[in-house]
């Protein structure tokens, strides 16, 4: 080939954009879906802000005189009464008679119409947003109706949305870096759903049976929390030793561990169910629910707005990326997966290090069912189901190759969230859930495509240069 | 290697156009925001029954009447599914949810995100029991009164002989629960005051009121139970799987089945007598009375805020005079 001999500067500059983006393929595909997904829900938003009550307040002077007369009309939300302090606000300093005021339904609307008419009273205007301007009552109450101007913009890109997309990946996110680091040992594990729902349902009866239930306290409920994940980490020791110990391949190993685990989390919640009615009464396999409140706010709370698993997930990614890229743990799991027997050989502990992954993997697997229970506010024996093939596939569409020895952990975070956005896309845009599943099957082909394609690239830059 | 590179590229844009493609049509029918009074977020329990299409379609036509859309999503009986969806609606700022909670209990957070965001919530079919959390209304199926004439199916079915009966459960939903606590109030009714002829509910097996699990479940009920005489089907769809087992089995002669629901699959199997009978379930009527809450509730009239339907027992004999069945 002629080309590595004499290359123009715009070739040169032409095949260094064409590699960078082939590295970093997974931000840019990220990016384009993101974009897609903007576009397929460019829709009328409404705001709902302090602004915008006080333009309605304004909106209200400009087209009524003075001594005018407003009921102001709103849901009973947090946000709403923000909304309408502003627009009381703006109102009460032009001088204008608020003569009712509505935090609550359509049918508190036409009562406090009715009250104000019963009154003799005489209303010039209706304040409230674009939802309610389109409640009954409202439309039909005969007076002017001032709401916020509404706007385009794509729900998507919504801080509720994007906060949305990221917080019900999270538990994927958390699975997939426990998923991470087995595949990079040349492993798979597909007993992690299983994992999940057994840790949260060991937690919620737990903090139900043996640490108080509804009186239990933040310490019992932590204890409860640390009792299923160790329980989840221990299956993943169980198929550590499967594979270490008997040369069970791990799909094998996994699989067992799979149907065990799941069976165990079923036996556990009926049996628990069955305690509560009493009796010989049959047991039902719905979740398991925890009375103490407390338990709630891993899985609903949030830390300056954030949410709680998004901030986990976040704090796990960092000290997982940290563990592979900067200790001999970490270097010992990629000269695991690359090449058993040279690591052996080179004096790496290649049985400690599966045990560890595996263990690891099972404790990821934990947290997640954690985060799961705490979210549903019980531990359900059904959760996480077919969640193993969701995991791989956002480990793979990362690029982690499933014959180890190469992934990052930056490229599971992208590959677990090129998935969430894809979902919600799809999901806001309307699209069923059969269209989703065909997109999905394309995306991991097109991974694992990808993933075939790339030593062939290498070998071929080698050459040129 | 350019050529390598061009070709994943190419994978990857054929993928994105894809999805690009798969998501025009959808946003067309959420994205009307102009004329419609709202949308109105639906999540099924799962569409693969014929039962929750048929409310997803009649509340559909109702509410396009009343000037609303309506989206339709598909939990696939995952509680998880049903609460993103139910966060996805939130965050698209839908004017009311309706929902058939898959799990009555774990659905309770997400119907309180909704009405901290003042969203209504209605359910159908199935209702929500979690604690602390506002449903707006509700319209179902009075399951126990369709469980008690399952029970008088049955014993119509085996007359005076009586004999063994089995369960075929789906344990996880709670109105499925209602029907054969109703069942079995019949039947041991039935049983009080005979020391011949009894009918002995001998076991309840869980058939995932699905096909595949039904016929799963009765294969092995088959099995167990040698000296069956009738079964109980909580859905239509376990009720067919049920009697697949039984013809395999050369046993369908002697098995009487007594299903539930009255979907299309199910009422001609009653008219070509694979099933006994039905308590059949007006998903239409649920449909329809769910979307007229709604908007009742977005008027500000009052409404009932629980509304069951009764059901009404389908046999051969009306299956023979149905015009649907042609």
């Amino acid at each position: 080939m002629p080309e590595g001999v004499a290359e123009s500067a715009a070739g040169r500059w032409r095949r260094r954009s064409l590699d960078l983006l082939g590295r970093n393929l997974s931000v840019v595909v990220l990016a384009l879906l993101c974009l897609i997904s903007s576009a397929a829900t460019w829709r009328e938003q409404n705001p709902i802000t302090s602004r915008s009550g006080a333009a309605v307040a304004r909106q209200v002077l400009e087209a009524c005189q003075a001594p005018c007369s407003v009921l102001v009309v709103a849901r009973d939300t947090e946000g709403d009464r923000v909304f309408v302090q502003a627009i009381e606000q703006g109102l009460d300093a032009a001088g204008a008679r608020i003569a009712g005021r509505v935090f609550g339904q359509p049918r508190d609307v036409r009562l406090e119409l009715e009250r104000v008419a019963g009154a003799g009273g005489s209303l010039d205007a209706i304040a409230t947003h674009r939802i309610a301007s389109e409640w009954g009552p409202v439309r039909t109450a005969g007076t002017p109706v001032f709401a916020p101007r509404s706007y385009h913009w794509p729900t998507f890109l919504t801080a509720r949305n994007l906060l949305n997309v990221v917080n019900q990946n999270a538990d994927i996110a958390i699975i997939a870096l426990g998923m991470t680091l087995v595949i990079l040992t040349a492993g798979i594990d597909l007993s992690v759903g299983s994992l999940l729902a057994l840790a949260g349902v060991i937690a919620a009866v737990a903090a139900q049976e043996w640490f108080g239930g509804a009186a239990a306290s933040p310490a019992g409920l932590l204890a409860a929390m640390l009792l299923g994940v160790a329980a989840a980490a221990l299956g993943g020791l169980l198929s550590g030793t499967m594979v270490t110990a008997f040369r069970v391949p791990p799909f094998v190993a996994t699989l067992g561990l799979m149907m065990l685990a799941r069976g165990l989390a079923l036996i556990l919640a009926v049996g628990h169910q069955r305690r509560l009615v009493g009796g010989g009464a049959e047991g039902t396999p719905e979740a398991v629910r925890v009375d103490a409140a407390a338990f709630a706010w891993l899985g609903n709370g949030a830390v300056l707005g954030v949410p709680n698993p998004i901030v986990l997930m976040l704090v796990l990614f960092v000290a997982a990326h940290l563990l592979m890229t900067r200790t001999m743990f970490g270097r010992y799991v990629y000269a695991v997966g690359g090449n058993v027997e040279a690591a052996r050989l080179s004096g790496a502990p290649v049985t400690a290090v599966l045990l560890a992954v595996y263990c690891l993997c099972g404790a990821f697997a934990g947290l997640a069912g954690i985060v799961d229970a705490s979210r549903f506010e019980g531990g359900r024996p059904n959760a996480g189901e077919l969640y193993e093939l969701q995991v791989i596939a956002a480990v793979v569409v990362g690029g982690a190759s499933l014959a180890g020895g190469r992934g990052r952990i930056a490229g599971t975070l992208i590959g677990a969230m090129i998935i969430a956005v894809i979902q919600n896309g799809l999901n806001i845009a309307g699209v069923a859930s059969y269209e989703q599943k065909v997109v999905f099957g394309a995306l991991i082909l097109a991974a694992v495509l990808l993933d075939r394609l790339q030593p062939r690239l290498r070998r071929s830059r080698r050459k040129s240069l | 290697m350019n050529r390598a590179l061009a070709g994943t590229l190419a994978v990857v844009l054929v993928f994105a156009l894809g999805a690009c493609g798969g998501a025009d049509p959808g946003a067309g029918e959420g994205g009307e925001d102009t004329a419609a009074r709202g949308t109105i977020g639906f999540s099924a329990m799962t569409l693969k029954n014929p039962f929750f299409k048929i409310i997803a379609d009649t509340m559909t036509a109702e509410a396009e009447r009343h000037g609303f859309d309506v989206v339709v999503t598909d939990a696939e009986r995952d509680v998880n599914r049903q609460s993103q969806q139910v966060d996805n609606f939130l965050a698209s700022g839908v004017a009311a949810i309706v929902l058939n909670p898959v799990d009555r209990i774990a659905i309770g957070p997400a119907v309180r995100r909704a009405n901290e965001a003042g969203v209504p919530v209605f359910t159908s079919d199935l209702q929500a029991v979690a604690e602390g959390v506002e449903v707006a209304g509700h319209v179902g199926t009075d399951n126990y009164q369709g469980g008690l004439l399952a029970g008088e199916a049955m014993i119509e079915a085996l007359g005076e002989a009586g004999g063994q009966v089995l369960v075929l459960h789906f344990k996880q939903a709670n109105s499925c629960v209602l029907r054969v606590d109703g069942f079995r109030h019949a039947i041991g009714a039935y049983n009080r005051d005979r020391t011949e002829g009894r009918i002995e509910i001998v076991a309840e097996l869980e058939g995932g009121g699905l096909r595949d699990e039904g016929y799963r479940a009765m294969a092995d009920g088959i099995q167990a139970y040698p000296d069956l005489a009738g079964v109980f089907a909580i859905n239509d769809p376990s009720a067919l799987g049920a009697r697949t087992a039984l013809e395999q089995a050369g046993r369908a002669d002697q098995v009487k089945i007594v299903g539930f629901d009255g979907e299309l699959a199910g009422k001609q199997a009653i008219r070509d007598g694979k099933i006994y009978a039905d308590p059949i379930q007006y998903p239409d009527r649920m449909g329809v009375m769910t979307v007229r809450n709604i908007v009742s509730y977005l008027d500000g009239e009052d409404f009932e805020r629980v509304h069951l339907i009764p059901t009404a027992l389908y046999r051969q004999a009306d299956a023979e005079q149905d015009p649907a069945l042609d």
